[in-house]
């Protein structure tokens, strides 16, 4: 018995609602990844709740997944965002609005 | 009826008289407008043929004991069906003769006074127009065709009175008598519209018979009369609608003649002769009415005393004797009303005519310039001013005597002593103001330089102007022996009640000694040698003033207009106008300017936006699929 | 209120307090270090849950590999956090009433589930068994998980190498890379 499976569905969703928060309303490249990085923390929570709750390795192995994929996700970003820091030299979104 | 109107003569003498003058307006507007003689021959032979039409229908059926109507249906709505046609009876013949007779005298006055004038047909175009409403509004048998006509009637009054519209003074003047009548027209007809929603119908002989007194209850009655009236205030020119018949001076003389003193003005009166059986239904409106020409007469004869314009002075006493008629209607004697309306008919229009050639001769409309330039050396107008103005003062043996005495006689039936003297005061006035006018210019005062050119045209001219005015001043001298025979006449008129004629012996020589009595005052004051020819009001410098500023009714006008009307009402709804209905659609205007430019934000190339909007998004569709 | 569930409340506030913390930070390296401890909460939520395996991967992985790049990234990047406002009402308006309707919807979601009052029963899945499950039922995605990696790992090298000054070749995505 640990707690209604509610409970975990809200608090996952506090803290993906904190990762949206994190990228729309920050003016930083980086900071809008580590909003990506709280959204996706949050989901895995969420799957391993329900993994227990339906008693299912099936949520267990997304996780994993989630992890490696996060992990190459953040890879490419940071990249990205170094090589766009050393061409406009600044990591403000506002800057990168030629696609207007 | 259209078929077989050729069989009927009374019909065909009625259509005749009616439509022969809008033809020739018609004519005279479409094709004649070049041709200034050709015009006037058009409209004065239709007003002639009117004319005959009109005395040979008056002459037919004069022993007419049952009203005579030929109607045609023209509206169907519902259960209301309009018609429309002729009503001949014996109110409506005698007004048609008295319209056709004076319409066709002044025509033919005017090709002498208006020659030469730039307008001449339109001249001629807006008298066939007037002579074409008048007889149609005379002989309609139902309220809604006399108002329609009536209207018309009011149309070719603006018409003539702004006539020489480059003055500005008499476009203005032309548009105050239009819209003070139009004011009183909204009365009469939300009266008719009561009449109309308690009986069904509004044709005139319903209104007078004795159904009327079974379907509407007296309050009804009484509003709906006094809502009537209303109209006959605006037209008449009672008080308080009065100011606009001096104004309408600004016309021709011959305008003035017909419309504002024989005719347009006596509709009014018409309409209370049209309507006496069912005005007499409500004493209270009665009274009302006995009240406001006892207020009107006086009022304007106080008015006459102290103008110096010729035809201002017969405009005043044009609404005097009007109140005076009303009174002797309101007092319950029909045939009063109705004999003092044709006299004064002929001795005013004959004031006017005369009026006219001294205008015309002396260019000038002061009295004091016409008697300094040899008024008095004109004989003919002279003389028939003289006979008139008899016959207004109430001198006998002139018409104007007998038809005054029948109206005092009404009033001296009348419970209250009030109104009759009221009425003996108002005789004594009348002569006192007509002849302080004859006396001025009899006997002017600095007679230095008289010009000789006293016929200003050539003989021609002048002798057009002056047959009409010889047949007026026999008229006037010779109808009042014809009271008799008017009485007899009427006596077969539908719906009148007989008057009690209570035999006074005093009153005949109390009016002759009044009217006696205002003429020894004017000689005293204007006539003498050696009179300062300044009168006993004028010499009261708060009462002159009074009396020529119109009893500051203008002024009164002026500013409820200036200040609820402008003031409040229009500043209201121009305000609603710029705040709120172009606020508004400004206000929306900008609303979605703003709101573009809000949308415009996500356009700005920021990720974050985009993610915002995927974020958005996806919950809609969260909500979509599980709710 | 069993010793778990006391856990798990501790446990959510600890998450939810750090990871607030570490979005509303103006330093950046504040911002990791509290995200950080906000992994470790998440870490041990999941041992909680019964997926001990899963938790020792979230510390090697997340805590320890992605958090630590992060904190090259801020450092070695040169960042102006003086003199700005850190939320500025146009910004914040819009995500705060997005923010808002949403937990609304949530809430009111999460209510209405008819199954909302199943409480979670303690399990373990232990490592081996795990190991098995995922390497049997999942190997397809195991395999692409492997070359997705791969694919990262070229990409970051290529896209972070300082560019050869090719005179020739500038201007062109080739000379920059």
């Amino acid at each position: 018995m640990i707690v209604p499976f509610n409970h975990v569905l809200i608090l996952a969703g506090l803290l993906f609602l904190m990762g949206i928060f994190c990228v729309v309303a920050r003016r930083s490249l980086i900071m809008i990844l580590l909003g990506v990085e709280v959204m996706l923390n949050a989901a895995a929570i969420l799957l391993v709740g329900a993994s227990l709750r339906w008693q299912n390795l099936d949520g267990q192995a997304i996780v994993l997944f989630v992890f490696a994929i996060a992990a190459a996700e953040v890879s490419v970003g940071l990249a990205l965002i170094v090589w766009a820091y050393r061409r406009t030299g600044s990591i403000n979104p506002e800057n990168y609005n030629i696609l207007k | 009826m259209i078929t077989n109107w050729l069989s009927e003569p009374s019909l065909t003498a009625a259509i005749l008289a009616t439509l022969l003058p809008f033809a020739a307006f018609i004519l005279i507007m479409v094709f004649t407008r070049k041709y200034p003689r050709l015009s006037a021959g058009l409209s004065i032979a239709a007003v002639g043929i009117s004319l005959i039409s009109a005395l040979f229908l008056l002459v037919r059926h004069w022993h007419l004991q049952t009203p005579l109507e030929y109607t045609g249906r023209w509206l169907l709505s519902g259960d209301v069906a309009v018609p429309f046609g002729y009503l001949l009876d014996q109110t409506s013949l005698l007004m048609l003769s008295v319209v056709a007779t004076i319409s066709f005298l002044v025509q033919v006055y005017s090709l002498g006074y208006m020659a030469g004038d730039a307008g001449f047909s339109r001249y001629y175009a807006c008298m066939s127009l007037f002579a074409w409403a008048m007889m149609s509004m005379t002989l309609s048998p139902t309220m809604l065709q006399l108002y329609i006509f009536w209207e018309l009637v009011g149309l070719a009054s603006y018409l003539l009175i702004g006539f020489w519209y480059e003055k500005f003074s008499a476009t203005e003047a032309g548009k105050k008598a239009f819209v003070m009548t139009r004011f009183g027209d909204v009365a009469f007809f939300l009266g008719l519209l009561l009449v109309l929603v308690h009986l069904g119908n509004l044709n005139v002989l319903e209104m007078n018979g004795p159904q009327v007194a079974t379907r509407m209850s007296s309050t009804y009655i009484t509003i709906a009369a006094l809502l009537i009236f209303g109209g006959i205030i605006g037209k008449s020119a009672q008080f308080p609608l009065l100011t606009w018949l001096p104004d309408a001076m600004e016309g021709p003389t011959p305008v003035s003649a017909l419309l504002h003193s024989a005719t347009m003005v006596a509709a009014g009166v018409y309409l209370f002769g049209r309507l006496f059986p069912f005005f007499s239904q409500s004493a209270a409106a009665m009274a009302i009415f006995l009240m406001i020409g006892t207020v009107s007469m006086l009022l304007a004869s106080t008015m006459a005393m102290v103008s110096r314009d010729i035809k201002q002075v017969w405009a005043y006493s044009t609404i005097s004797q009007l109140g005076f008629m009303i009174m002797g209607l309101a007092a319950g004697s029909y045939f009063a009303g109705m004999f003092h309306l044709t006299t004064h008919a002929g001795f005013k229009a004959l004031l006017f005519l005369c009026a006219g050639v001294f205008i015309h001769s002396f260019e000038s409309n002061d009295m004091f310039d016409i008697g300094r330039q040899g008024g008095r050396r004109l004989k003919i107008p002279m003389a028939c001013t003289i006979i008139a103005a008899a016959a207004l003062a109430g001198l006998p043996p002139l018409s104007g005597f007998f038809s005054k005495e029948v109206i005092l006689g009404a009033l001296a039936e009348l419970n209250n002593p009030l109104w009759l003297a009221a009425g003996l005061l108002g005789a004594f006035l009348t002569a006192y103001y007509t002849f302080r006018l004859i006396f001025i210019i009899l006997f002017p005062r600095q007679s230095g330089a008289e010009s000789e050119s006293g016929h200003g045209h050539d003989h021609g001219g002048y002798w057009v102007m002056g047959w009409p005015l010889i047949v007026l001043a026999a008229i006037t001298v010779l109808l009042g022996f014809f009271q008799g025979a008017l009485e007899a006449f009427f006596s077969g008129q539908q719906g009148i009640p007989v008057a009690g004629a209570g035999h006074h012996g005093w009153l005949p020589f109390a009016a002759i000694g009044l009217a006696l009595g205002g003429v020894l005052l004017a000689w005293l004051e204007f006539g003498r040698q050696g009179a300062d020819q300044v009168g006993f009001v004028e010499k009261i410098a708060p009462l002159n003033h009074l009396f020529a500023q119109r009893w500051y009714i203008d002024r009164f006008y002026r500013r409820f207009m200036d200040v609820f009307i402008y003031g409040v009402v229009s500043n209201l709804f121009t305000r609603n106008d710029k705040k709120v209905i172009d606020g508004g659609l400004d206000g929306l205007s900008q609303a979605t300017v703003e709101t573009g430019r809000l949308v415009s934000l996500l356009h700005r190339g920021m990720v974050q936006y985009r993610l915002l909007t995927i974020f958005v998004v996806l919950v809609f569709l969260g909500l979509y699929f599980f709710i | 209120m069993t010793i778990y569930s006391i856990i798990f409340y501790l446990l959510a506030i600890l998450i939810l307090v750090t990871t607030g913390l570490a979005i509303s930070r103006r330093d950046m390296v504040h911002a990791v270090v509290y995200l950080i401890f906000s992994f470790f909460g998440s870490a041990m939520l999941f041992y909680l849950l019964g997926a001990p395996f899963l938790a020792v991967l979230e510390v090697i992985i997340y805590a320890g590999a992605i958090m630590v790049l992060f904190l090259f990234i801020v450092m070695m990047l040169k960042v102006e956090t003086a003199g700005e406002r850190l939320f500025p009402l146009s910004q914040w308006l819009p995500a705060a009433g997005c923010g808002v309707v949403y937990l609304v919807l949530g809430l009111a979601l999460v209510a209405a589930d008819p199954g909302r009052h199943s409480v979670l029963i303690t399990a373990r899945a232990e490592p081996g068994a795990f190991g098995q499950f995922i390497f049997q039922k999942h190997w397809l995605s195991i395999e692409i998980v492997s070359l997705l990696l791969l694919v990262a790992v070229i990409g970051a090298l290529l896209l972070a190498r300082r560019a050869k000054k090719d005179p020739a070749r500038r201007g062109t995505i080739e000379g920059e890379l």
